[in-house]
Parts: C-alpha cells; sequence; structure tokens
C-alpha cells in the first residue's frame, strides 16, 4: 500500500478528498455547458438554432450507439428503428388522439415501453451463449429494414412513404426547443458517463474484450446485453419522441437503416467508447451536413465516405480519441490519476458441503464429432481436497473432457454432476455458478483492463456492481490474494493486463478464477511456457488451496515430474479412453503408462518422455 | 402452378448469382463485404458501359466481372488488409468504401433512373405457362456459376491454396502458401461476381446508384445461414427463396420481401449452424 502511494502523490490523497475534487471538476465542466445552452440562443441565427434542436436529440442517440458499439462491443446499425419508433409512436398519438397534457405523457410512455419490448425482442434474438457478432450485427441490420416496409404498408395509419405530418405538437418557441433538447442530452450524457464509469459499467468493456472469459466468470452475458439493448431502446424512443414532436414530423428515413449507418459514421468519427466523441461526432456531422450538403451535394457525402474509411482504418478510436491521446501527452496533469487500489479481504463464502464431499461425478461421458469419436465412456470422481491430474499423450481428449466439464452443451453422451447436480445443456456461466472455475489454456484475460478491474470482474458475480458507483477497495478471497500477492501482481495494479509478462498473466488468470471460490478448478496446461522458477511457486499456490482451502483441483499436465511432485492422483486418458485412475505410485509404475508413452502401441505422436515436455500442442 | 414453380426457380437463381461473391470472401476471409450492393451496381453500370461501347450483350457480364474484379483487388490492396485482425471494423470500412463507390457513380452517371434493353427477351412456354425466356436462362446461369466455382476449388493449385487457407492460415503460411495473395485474388473474384451479377441482373431491373441495395440483406442473411459453404449457400437459396416466391405471390409483395430476411433470423437463433451442416 505505501509503495503505491510513493508512486502515485496525487493518490496519496485520501479517498474522500480524491472523490470531491473530480466530482468539483465534473460538476464545473457541466455548469459550463449548461449555461452554454442556456445562453446560446441568443447568439445563434434561426437556421442554426433550428438544426441544433434536431442535432440534439439525434446525439443522444448516437449515445446509445456509443455505449452499445463503442464500450459493449456490439456494432448495431438498428438504433434508429428505435427512434424511428419513438417518432411514429408520438407522431400517431397526437395525430389519432390529439394533443393534450395527457396525450403527451401517453405518447411518451407508449414510445418508451414499445421500445423496449422491441428492444428486448431483438436482445433475445441477438445474443445467445456462443451467438456470432456478425449475426447480432446482421439482425441490427435487418430490423430498421423490417420496420420501414412496415411503415410503407400502414397506409393512412403510418402515412406511408409521406410520413405523418400535420399534428399539434407542444406549443414552445424554438429557442425554448433549443434548451430542452440541450438540457435533456447533456442530463443523457451525464447518466451515461456515471453508468459507464461504475463497476457495472465495467463489465460492458469486459464484454467488449472477452466473452468466452465472462461467461466462465459466471456472468451470464446474454442477459446484460439484452437489459442494456432494453435500456438503450427506450432511450433512443424518447429522443425520436423529442425529435417528433419539434419537426412535426415522423419519416421513414427517421427509422431506416440509411439513418442506423449515419449514426454509427458520427460515433466512429467522433470516437467510439468515448461519450464526448459520440456526441461532438453527431453536432458536427449533423451541422456540417445542413450547411455543406446543399453547396456540394456530392462532394460532401464523399468526403463523408472517405473521412469515415480513413478513420476506421488508420485512427480506430476517432477524432477525439486522437486528441485525448494528445492531451493525454502534453498536458498529463489534465487527467487525474485512477484512485489507488486497496486490497482487502472478502468475507468468505459460507461452504455447505463437507471438507471431502464429492464435486464432480462424470458417468459414461462421450463426445464425437459426426463419425469421428474423441471420448468414450469415460467414468471420473473427484473430492475437495484432491489434485487430479490428468495425463495423456497429445489427442487423448484431454481438453475436450474439459470442456464436457464445464459446458453443458458439450457432451454427446453421458451424465456429469457438479456439486451434486446434472449439468446437460447448462450453459457455461450457471455451471460456475454451482462452484467450477475454469483457466484456460492460453491465458485468457481483459487485454485492455488493468490488473485490478480483471479481478474486479471476477468479483462481480458475489459482490453486485453498483450501476452508480466506483469502488476503489479489492477485495479478494484469500486464495485469490494469496496468487496476487506470491507473483508480484500486487505491485502492478493499474498496469493494462495486455503488458503482461506470459507468466504474469497465467497468474492473473489463476486469480481471476480463484476469485470466484470455486469447490472445483479445471487447469488446463497451466504451467506450459513457464519458467522452473514459475512453476515452483504454481506448485506451492496449488498444494496450497488442495490442503489448505479444501478444493478440488483438475489439471491437464505433460510435465510428469511436475505432476509427481502435485497430484494426489493421476488419471491417464488415452484415444478417448480413460485407461488408469489411481494414486502417483500406482500410475507411475504401471506398465501401461510405460507402453503409451513409449509408443510401442498405436500412438499418433512421438513419446514424450517424462524430462520433456512439449510447450506447443495441437 | 407451372408459373409458381417457376418462379422458385428463378427467384433461387438470382439469389444464388447475387450472393455467390459475398459467400466466397466470407467463406475465405471470415469477414462480411459491406460494399457487395456497391459492387452489384458497378456491375450494373459496367453493362451501360459495354452497351454505350457497342460490346455484344452476352460479353456485359464478363466485362463487369472484370471492372469489379480489379477494383475489388484494389480495395483488398489499399482498405481491406490492414483489417483482418478486425472483423467489426472491416464491415464498416468497406461499408465506407460502398459509400464513396456509390457517391462516384453518382457523380459519373447522375441519380436518375436508366434502363438497359435485355440481350434476350420474349417468352418461352414452359410446363404449360409462358415465362420470360431470360429468367430462365439465369438458372442456367446460376449452375454454371456454381459448377465453374467448384472446378476453380477443387482441379486448380490456386483453389487447393484457397482450401489451405480456409482451414489452417499459419499452418498454410508456414507452407509457403502466400496467404496475402490467396485473400487479395478471393476479394478480386468476389467483387467481381458481385458486379457480374450486377450485370446480369440489370435487364430484370433498372439502372440507378442505389440498384445493389435490395440485394444486400438477402445476400447477407443466406451466407450467414450457408455458412460459408457453397452447396449450403445454393440450398439455403432454393428452400427461403421458394418460400419468398410463396408469400410473394399468395399473401402480398411487402411481406414477401421480408420472408429470407425473417426466416433466416429465426432460423439461425435456432440452429445457429444454419444449413452448413445438413
Amino acid at each position: 500500500m505505501s509503495e503505491l502511494a510513493k508512486e502515485h502523490p496525487r493518490a496519496a490523497v485520501g479517498d474522500t478528498g480524491l472523490w470531491s475534487s473530480r466530482v468539483a471538476r465534473r460538476v464545473a465542466v457541466l455548469v459550463v455547458f449548461g449555461t452554454l445552452v442556456l445562453v446560446a440562443p441568443w447568439f445563434l441565427d434561426a437556421y442554426t438554432v433550428n438544426i441544433l434542436v434536431r442535432a440534439f436529440f439525434i446525439a443522444i442517440v448516437a449515445v446509445t450507439v456509443d455505449i452499445l458499439w463503442g464500450y459493449s462491443g456490439y456494432l448495431t446499425f438498428g438504433q434508429a428503428a428505435f427512434f424511428g419508433l419513438g417518432a411514429y409512436t408520438l407522431a400517431i398519438t397526437f395525430s389519432q388522439l390529439g394533443f393534450g397534457p395527457g396525450q403527451a405523457l401517453l405518447a411518451l410512455g407508449a414510445a418508451m415501453v414499445l421500445a423496449a419490448l422491441l428492444g428486448a425482442l431483438v436482445g433475445w434474438l441477438s445474443f445467445y451463449p456462443g451467438a456470432s457478432p456478425f449475426y447480432a450485427t446482421i439482425i441490427s441490420l435487418v430490423l430498421p429494414i423490417v420496420l420501414v416496409q412496415l411503415i410503407y404498408s400502414g397506409g393512412n395509419f403510418t402515412g406511408a412513404s409521406s410520413g405523418v405530418v400535420g399534428y399539434f405538437s407542444f406549443p414552445l418557441m424554438t429557442e425554448t426547443w433549443f434548451r430542452v433538447a440541450g438540457i435533456s442530452m447533456l442530463a443523457v450524457a451525464v447518466l451515461a458517463h456515471i453508468a459507464v464509469s461504475s463497476d457495472a459499467g465495467r463489465l460492458l468493456r469486459a464484454l467488449r474484450d472477452n466473452e468466452m472469459r465472462c461467461a466462465y466468470l459466471g456472468i451470464n452475458t446474454a442477459a446484460i446485453r439484452i437489459t442494456l439493448l432494453t435500456i438503450c431502446a427506450a432511450i433512443a424512443a424518447l429522443a425520436g419522441a423529442g425529435y417528433a414532436a419539434f419537426g412535426g414530423i415522423a419519416a421513414p428515413e427517421n427509422a431506416g437503416f440509411v439513418f442506423g449507418t449515419q449514426l454509427v459514421v458520427m460515433v466512429a468519427l467522433g470516437g467510439r467508447g468515448m461519450l464526448t466523441g459520440a456526441i461532438v461526432g453527431a453536432l458536427s456531422i449533423e451541422l456540417a451536413s445542413a450547411y455543406l450538403s446543399g453547396i456540394l451535394p456530392y462532394a460532401w457525402e464523399l468526403l463523408v465516405g472517405i473521412a469515415f474509411v480513413t478513420v476506421i482504418v488508420l485512427m480506430p478510436s476517432g477524432l477525439f480519441g486522437l486528441l485525448r491521446a494528445m492531451a493525454q501527452r502534453w498536458t498529463p496533469w489534465l487527467f487525474a490519476p485512477a484512485p489507488a487500489v486497496r486490497l482487502g479481504d472478502s468475507a468468505p463464502k459460507a461452504r455447505e458441503s463437507a471438507v471431502d464431499a464429492v464435486v464432480l461425478e462424470a458417468q459414461g461421458v462421450a463426445r464425437s464429432f459426426g463419425a469421428l469419436t474423441v471420448l468414450s465412456d469415460v467414468n471420473l470422481t473427484a473430492r475437495r481436497g484432491e489434485l487430479v491430474s490428468l495425463v495423456g499423450p497429445n489427442g487423448a481428449g484431454k481438453t475436450t473432457l474439459m470442456k464436457c466439464l464445464a459446458d453443458g452443451r458439450e457432451a454427446s453422451a453421458g451424465d456429469i454432476r457438479i456439486a451434486g447436480t446434472p449439468i446437460k445443456g447448462m450453459v457455461p456461466h450457471r455451471i460456475v455458478g454451482l462452484g467450477l472455475g475454469r483457466k484456460f489454456q492460453a491465458a485468457s484475460v481483459f487485454e485492455t483492463m488493468s490488473v485490478a478491474d480483471c479481478l474486479r470482474i471476477a468479483r462481480s458475480g458475489r459482490d453486485k456492481p453498483s450501476v452508480l458507483r466506483s469502488c476503489a477497495a479489492l477485495n479478494l478471497p484469500a486464495a485469490a490474494r494469496s496468487v496476487v500477492e506470491a507473483s508480484g501482481l500486487d505491485t502492478r495494479f493499474d498496469e493494462d493486463a495486455r503488458n503482461l509478462s506470459h507468466g504474469l498473466k497465467q497468474a492473473l488468470e489463476l486469480a481471476m478464477v480463484l476469485a470466484l471460490e470455486p469447490d472445483l478448478v479445471l487447469l488446463d496446461e497451466p504451467t506450459a511456457g513457464l519458467t522452473r522458477s514459475e512453476r515452483n511457486v504454481f506448485a506451492t499456490i496449488l498444494t496450497r488451496l488442495v490442503e489448505q482451502d479444501r478444493l478440488c483441483v483438475l489439471i491437464v499436465e505433460h510435465d510428469l515430474d511436475f505432476v509427481r511432485q502435485i497430484s494426489s492422483r493421476i488419471v491417464v486418458l488415452h484415444q478417448g479412453k480413460l485407461v488408469l485412475d489411481g494414486t502417483v505410485e500406482e500410475v507411475v509404475n504401471s506398465p501401461l503408462v510405460a507402453e503409451i508413452y513409449s509408443g510401442h502401441q498405436v500412438t499418433d505422436d512421438p513419446a514424450p518422455t517424462p524430462t520433456n515436455t512439449p510447450e506447443a500442442r495441437a | 402452378m407451372g408459373n409458381l414453380i417457376l418462379d422458385i426457380l428463378t427467384t433461387a437463381a438470382i439469389l444464388f448469382i447475387t450472393s455467390a461473391g459475398l459467400l466466397i470472401i466470407f467463406g475465405v476471409m471470415k469477414i462480411i463485404n459491406f460494399a457487395h450492393a456497391a459492387f452489384i451496381t458497378v456491375g450494373g453500370f459496367a453493362a451501360l458501359v459495354a452497351h454505350q461501347i457497342g460490346l455484344p450483350p452476352l460479353l456485359a457480364p464478363i466485362f463487369a466481372l472484370i471492372v469489379g474484379g480489379v477494383l475489388g483487388a484494389i480495395a483488398e490492396a489499399v482498405i481491406v488488409r490492414r483489417l483482418y485482425e478486425r472483423p467489426l471494423d472491416a464491415i464498416l470500412a468497406t461499408w465506407g468504401l460502398g459509400l464513396i463507390m456509390t457517391q462516384l457513380i453518382t457523380a459519373s452517371f447522375g441519380r436518375g433512373v436508366q434502363f438497359l434493353p435485355p440481350p434476350i427477351s420474349g417468352t418461352v412456354s414452359v410446363l404449360g405457362a409462358e415465362y420470360s425466356l431470360y429468367r430462365i436462362v439465369l438458372v442456367g446461369v446460376a449452375i454454371l456459376i456454381a459448377l465453374a466455382f467448384t472446378a476453380l476449388m477443387t482441379r486448380t493449385r490456386l483453389g487447393l491454396s484457397t482450401r489451405a487457407v480456409i482451414m489452417n492460415e499459419s499452418l498454410a503460411q508456414g507452407l509457403g502458401i502466400n496467404s496475402a495473395r490467396v485473400r487479395l485474388i478471393t476479394f478480386g473474384v468476389g467483387c467481381g461476381l458481385a458486379a457480374a451479377a450486377g450485370a446480369l441482373i440489370t435487364p430484370l431491373t433498372s439502372l440507378d446508384p442505389a440498384m445493389g441495395l435490395p440485394f444486400l440483406i438477402g445476400a447477407f442473411m443466406l451466407v450467414m445461414v450457408s455458412g460459408g459453404s457453397l452447396p449450403a449457400l445454393a440450398l439455403a437459396c432454393l428452400v427461403l427463396g421458394g418460400l419468398q416466391a410463396i408469400v410473394s405471390t399468395y399473401v402480398g409483395s411487402v411481406l414477401g420481401g421480408l420472408t429470407i430476411a425473417v426466416c433466416a433470423a429465426v432460423a439461425l437463433r435456432i440452429r445457429p449452424e444454419g444449413f452448413a451442416r445438413v
């Protein structure tokens, strides 16, 4: 702790002091912009005011696009549809029922509810465990196209191709509209900023970085994405309703996919993953196109296209990202350092099961791909306090077996129970909920997040993250904490995970898995590529986990020396069959193992001798 | 009834022709070419130019193939090559490329709608119905494209390299296959096919800078459903195109136009691997 404080003199300011200085800075920025919005109509000409009112509403949708795409990694062209749905709901309500306070409330409420329902439906269609990001993007493209077709075929009700026009709306002056729209946009920006910088907002970036790792940290990724889309859909619909209330028209192009792509262009040019970027992008493109598309009808769209491609290829973080990188370089004092990480202990999980309870039972597990059988009739039981090593030549089915244990949709046949619960058909995040932790073969962490944030994400299943606040403390269970301290990760909490060495990444991932407080841990070649000293640290940690914390560890390992040093039991897989299950002595002295590894029987690969560990696997 | 069967067959053929180029790029490079619609448009206008300079109508699709192929290869070398590690950004960059191409076409040919005389006109009596001869010819063209592509992939050295890159790119590179060249050629061939498709369908529709767009969503959905395999694409075109023809005939053209997108979206949600492993 004291070391950290020395490294960051600014962070030495007490937590509350830092917090209040950050808040004061932000409130000041907000007051400046708020005042600007309130006084601007006195200085701008009527045309510009008019353009900016529309631009403010569009900027609100652009913020939702940025949250969905820039923060959570879901490239969407569909926000236009929700905007259009909001616009049409208001226009149709006012033209059918007339204008009045009751109708206005009804219109806004209906816009939000309808959009939220549609958003949930689209979310259900787009996000499910294992869904491809391409698929979600294509669905987001289909949505506005379907909606516009429905509008075209809606006859008088939707006004077909000419849209809904000629209804009475709020009797406000354009200047008042400017202030209402501007303040609304600022309010959305502030709320969005609070949400994305909160503990829960960090989850969105984790989803963007590595959705698979999230699922194996017990996070229900589909539910988060669907919830986020539902909220963003409702906000976009409100913006659309405001747009139609001001403009007096709801037209098909407000819902169309061209508008959807324009929103993405705005966010990309401004800077994805930055709320200011999205807002600046939306406002400047709207303003510029209002002035330039009349003067340069063809050239303007051509320019936008060229700028867009250039930004995507050469500077993916957009113009604002470039500005920010420059500011960080030249004026670092503008950026307050992140609050220092306080490492704390979490209250230990109440373990209900006995210290030697059976946590894994597998019976008759088989896995085949078409005619190719990779695993057949595997029976395996493991208890807490056991370290079971899974050995066998390459291609024996070790990793496949691990997959079957961690994902209920993998096994072709057989019965697997984790902590007594059958997992057939269960998706990974629910199996993790049963007390399973899985470390992948290649270190899988959140590359763009700091070490502390990676660990916080791992804890988010247990300590429910707040949507409003960001917590400086990092509370870890003893096992995870010991890995963090033994590996030296505790001196590098602020560093991005991508900058860590291979060994430290492996340690970080192990600490993340242990932060789940699992009863059963699956480790797939955790020591591959580690140095001898790193390997010894690892062995000590594993032994402690099993003996003190009474975890059950199932490990795939090639290094037989290492296996002998740590295992309480060894299981041998050969050609998809479990051929041996016994104590270290029994297995090491077994003639069968000698036969498998010396290659007298049919094996496809050169036999690894106990001292020779193959680093690479097919 | 005879009319409906022909509608189903010819709709499937047109869908196949307009999505084959997208499928080839997706299958090999695992990226989605959002400039596909613009390349279809390029093909349409290439056919117009071919007509203006007096090329025989039968050569128009070949001319379009070459124009689209060259443009596609340039686009790969300048833009797409840098984005293989960022597949979602490749979607955006190709979409931007499409915007640029559409604007350039608009600037050169104007926004107006133009028409090209069909190279083959008249009707023919099949299964007791009078049917447009050109649409029937397109069924043959679709089969020809499928056969030519299969031959290219299975009978040539380039096809062998391409299949190697699809299966395991780093291994293929290790064996001395120039995967950058394979990608360049693939993108060129995919764009060239899109342009040829544009030239082939122009006689059925009108010619304007946005003519490619209506085919875009159908092509995306069909390619997603078929998971990058050509036989699966043919099957998907037949099943979903057939559904589209039936819905258009018996329910209405608006719903008919949405059939493919909606059916494919739901089908993929229920069966994420699509038609690829039927």
